[in-house]
């Protein structure tokens, strides 16, 4: 027994030593971007052009806009924060956690009405009535309370009068991205998703519709440096690669309608 | 891969610190007859109750930039201590500390007190009793302990992703990492990293308990 | 020789004092408390009294697991606890040895090791010698290499009692150890345990609530019930004359039968009561009490005779007229229930039962000495 204890000791220390350097490794120049979840489909290729052409690593990390401004709050180490709406930027401007003046809208994003390749509705024809029809159970959105496309769907279904004949259908993802998950896995027989996320590779045989534009207020998808940056010139030239250089192209390429089909390009906030 | 990589290593870390933080918490509350003691007891189960992203929405701002542990840890170490390893680390010691004191205390409770009062009288000082007569005596419940320790760990997601921010070869668990990859439809890599945590955790905790086997058989019965 | 007399004289003062009050902590007001006041000198002491009278508390106290109040424990003239001053010696710090009712053995240690256990400050040499020793003294040597699990009760318990004893304590402190254990193992402990004190001469206090240990063992007695002291002396004198009924009930007297004082003679020393509920009179020894008091009397049920026919020019005066209930044989004993006004158990022996052609219903006469009746109080 005396021996096993010796052993298990030295395996601790080990371990002990080797955990915690391991997160202190040196990194080559890279930023940290925080990007909204309707990104998934896009956001990696352009990371991946922009590395290739300037050797910035850019590590993504997807997830709910109302969770990422939480954490930024607190002193999450973000360099850029691609939020899905314009208001939490404007938030995080404010309380001092973002680069005044370095709010773009890099793109506007749109929703459709998702429906899987094997549905007996089709969307396009029948649009709304749709979610009405008995077969549909489930329809999924984001979270409302916090993600901007979700916070759009409702009004959407408000602006159609129809919100209170399925709201008890509705269910609620994370983020987009779990919301077109739950579509897309039969899990929801339809889905107000992400435009851009409607027309990624798995999701792209399915029948959609898309939802006029007048039924939602404008989903301005605003793009901030953060204070917390520490690489502050190399996050600014991402800004600009994806709303104007070769990104800007990427992101039509990948269904996010660039800011120039609405709004003028680049408007600052 | 790095996240496997990275939960592995938080769960042994953090199964280690609750081995040593709550044996004498365990000890204390094992042999005190303080009629206060169900608060403290109360206390520590509360990371059962709460829901973990409860847990870990508070932890953050405790532990972020302008919560009081976080200016604290900035002070004494000049960098945050929300969304890195070490905040991962404090979090998840206080999410799984319930799993670590509760089968202390009852393998320490467990111990025959005739026992510990014939190694008083023998002249066994407290440290001595506890040495060579408690401890050897609950090393089931030790191991216990550190296995659901090291298992509640590697499963967290809630508390890791608020406050740990999911940062790549930091803070990105692989439970995390494969809520990712389900998120972005590429169920071929979930379910790849899924398995091999499954595998890996089976692995261990099979070791363990195939080892845990021969410390009980040194004092078999007739 | 000379070594071992000039040893023993010096030792001879060994005595071990306490007085003490303890109660049990949560408790209501008015519940157990325990409260003494004695003083025992080398040799075997009997601490006798029936479950629940305090006895392992006693214990417990003078080895510091418990703390009492208002308290002046000392052996050999060193102060152990003192409430006045606030000495309190952990039970570390006593060196006492102290056997409970079950061996409490170390289970994951070897026997050598468990009793090499106290021995923690003397080089390996010394150890080993001391450790061997006492397994030899009492016989268990040769489960040396063996686990507790692995060896009897009776075993454990002289490996618990060699462990106890490594130490060198200056006092033991037993608590029923050989409950359990049939009696030719008894005595043979008995033996090793007198043997050993014999050049020791330490104090010893044993527990038990076992008239048969009191017997082989005690040199002295003190009887406790309910947490107090109730009676000190040699075990004749305190167990086959009890005071107490509860005392009584633990010394073995079956019979407990209430009575009202009818007559005192003071002249002859006895006194006439009423048997409670009938008309049946007896004559006792006379006590503190006057007439039309209640009285308890305690008799054993091996101190009546059974007489087939009314006898006659016998010294006894208590003669008396009943029928037998039902008959028991209970090994080499037949317990006999006579109703007599009121229900007497009566020990024969089965020879008796076959001469005299016992049957139930019978007539029958009880015959009880005067000093046979004990006034027992409640």
């Amino acid at each position: 027994m005396p021996a096993r204890t010796i052993v298990l000791h030295i395996v601790s220390v080990l371990m002990l030593v080797v955990c915690t350097s391991a997160s202190a490794f040196a990194q080559p120049k890279r930023i940290r971007v925080a990007a909204a979840s309707d990104l998934q489909a896009a956001m990696p290729e352009i990371a991946k052009a922009f590395e290739a052409k300037t050797g910035i690593t850019v590590e993504l990390i997807f997830g709910s806009s109302g969770n990422f401004f939480s954490q930024i709050q607190n002193g999450a180490p973000f360099d850029l924060f691609f939020s899905a709406d314009s208001e939490f930027p404007a938030n995080l401007i404010q309380s001092g956690r973002a680069e005044p003046r370095s709010a773009v809208v890099y793109g506007v994003g749109s929703l459709v009405l998702w429906m899987p390749p094997s549905a007996i509705c089709d969307p396009q024809a029948e649009k709304w009535n749709c979610l009405l029809k008995p077969q549909v159970s489930r329809i999924a959105i984001a979270n409302p309370a916090h993600a901007p496309y979700g916070r759009a769907a409702v009004s959407a279904l408000q602006s159609a009068h129809i919100y209170k004949q399925v709201l008890s259908k509705l269910v609620f993802g994370e983020n987009i991205s779990q919301a077109a998950q739950f579509a897309q896995s039969g899990n929801a027989q339809a889905g107000i998703l992400a435009y851009s996320l409607a027309h990624s590779s798995a999701m792209r045989e399915g029948k959609l519709w898309d939802i006029p534009l007048d039924s939602y207020p404008p989903i301005e998808q605003t793009v901030v440096v953060l204070k917390a940056a520490k690489e502050k010139s190399a996050a600014r030239d991402f800004v600009l690669f994806v709303t104007e250089g070769p990104g800007h192209a990427l992101l039509a390429q990948f269904s996010l309608r660039p800011a120039s089909a609405q709004t003028p390009a680049g408007r600052h906030k | 891969m790095q996240a496997l990589w990275l939960s592995l290593c938080l769960a042994f870390c953090v199964a280690a610190i609750l081995l040593v933080v709550g044996t004498p918490l365990a000890y204390w509350l094992s042999q005190t007859r303080w009629r206060g003691k169900f608060l403290i007891e109360s206390v520590i189960a509360l990371p059962l109750v709460l829901p973990p992203t409860v847990l870990g929405f508070y932890l953050l701002v405790v532990m972020g930039t302008d919560g009081p542990l976080g200016k604290l840890w900035t002070a004494w170490f000049g960098h945050t201590l929300a969304f890195t390893f070490a905040g991962l680390i404090v979090a998840s010691v206080l999410y799984s500390l319930p799993f670590a004191v509760q089968p202390l205390v009852m393998a320490f409770e467990s111990v025959d007190t005739r026992l510990l009062d014939a190694g008083a009288i023998l002249g066994a000082g407290r440290w001595r009793i506890f040495r060579q007569i408690l401890l050897p005596l609950s090393l089931p419940g030790v191991i216990t302990a550190a296995v659901l320790s090291f298992a509640h760990t590697l499963g967290e997601f809630g508390v890791v992703l608020m406050v740990g921010g999911n940062i790549p070869g930091v803070t990105r668990t692989v439970s995390i990492d494969i809520y990712d990859h389900v998120q972005s439809l590429d169920y071929a890599a979930a379910n790849r990293m899924a398995i091999a945590l499954v595998f890996i955790s089976f692995a261990v905790l099979s070791t363990i308990y195939a080892v845990n086997r021969r410390v009980w058989s040194p004092w078999p019965t007739k | 020789m000379a070594n071992e007399v000039s040893a023993a004289s010096a030792i001879r003062a060994a005595t071990l004092e306490a007085q003490f009050r303890f109660k049990r902590p949560g408790h209501a007001a008015g519940a157990f408390e325990l409260s003494v006041d004695f003083q025992i000198d080398s040799g075997i002491t009997i601490l006798f009294g029936p479950s629940g009278s305090g006895k392992s508390t006693l214990l417990d106290c003078i080895a510091g697991l418990l703390k009492p109040g208002s308290a002046r424990i000392a052996l050999n003239g060193e102060i152990l606890q003192d409430s006045a001053t606030h000495i309190f010696l952990s039970p570390q710090q006593r060196r006492l040895a102290y056997l409970f009712q079950s061996p409490a053995l170390f289970p994951h240690l070897t026997v050598e090791q468990n009793v090499s256990f106290g021995l923690n400050n003397s080089n390996e040499g010394d150890r080993e010698g001391r450790v061997q020793d006492l397994l030899a003294a009492f016989r268990v040597e040769h489960l040396a290499r063996r686990r507790p699990g692995q060896i009897s009760g009776g075993e454990a318990q002289r490996v618990a009692l060699a462990r106890s004893l490594v130490t060198s304590p200056r006092a033991l402190l037993l608590d029923e150890p050989l409950k359990g254990l049939d009696s030719e193992l008894k005595s043979a402990i008995f033996d090793d345990l007198r043997a050993w004190n014999r050049v020791r001469q330490l104090p010893i206090l044993y527990v038990t609530h076992q008239r048969d240990e009191v017997d082989a063992l005690g040199e002295r007695v003190i009887a406790i019930d309910r947490g107090q002291i109730i009676a000190q002396g040699a075990p004749h004198s305190v167990l086959d004359a009890p005071r107490k009924k509860r005392l009584a009930y633990a010394a073995g007297f079956e019979n407990h039968l209430s009575a009202v004082v009818l007559d005192v003679r003071e002249s002859d020393g006895v006194m006439r009561v009423r048997l409670a509920g009938s008309e049946t009179e007896l004559e006792v020894p006379l006590g503190y009490a006057a007439a039309g008091t209640r009285v308890h009397i305690a008799i054993r049920a091996g101190d009546i005779l059974l007489a087939a026919r009314k006898p006659e020019g016998l010294s006894a005066r208590n003669i008396l007229d009943g029928a037998i209930d039902s008959l028991d044989v209970m090994g080499t004993t037949v317990v006999c229930r006579v109703n007599a006004g009121a229900m007497f158990l009566v020990h024969v022996t089965p020879g008796a039962l076959r001469s005299l052609g016992l049957v139930p219903g019978q007539r029958v006469w009880l015959v009880i000495k005067t000093h046979s009746c004990h006034l027992v109080e409640e």
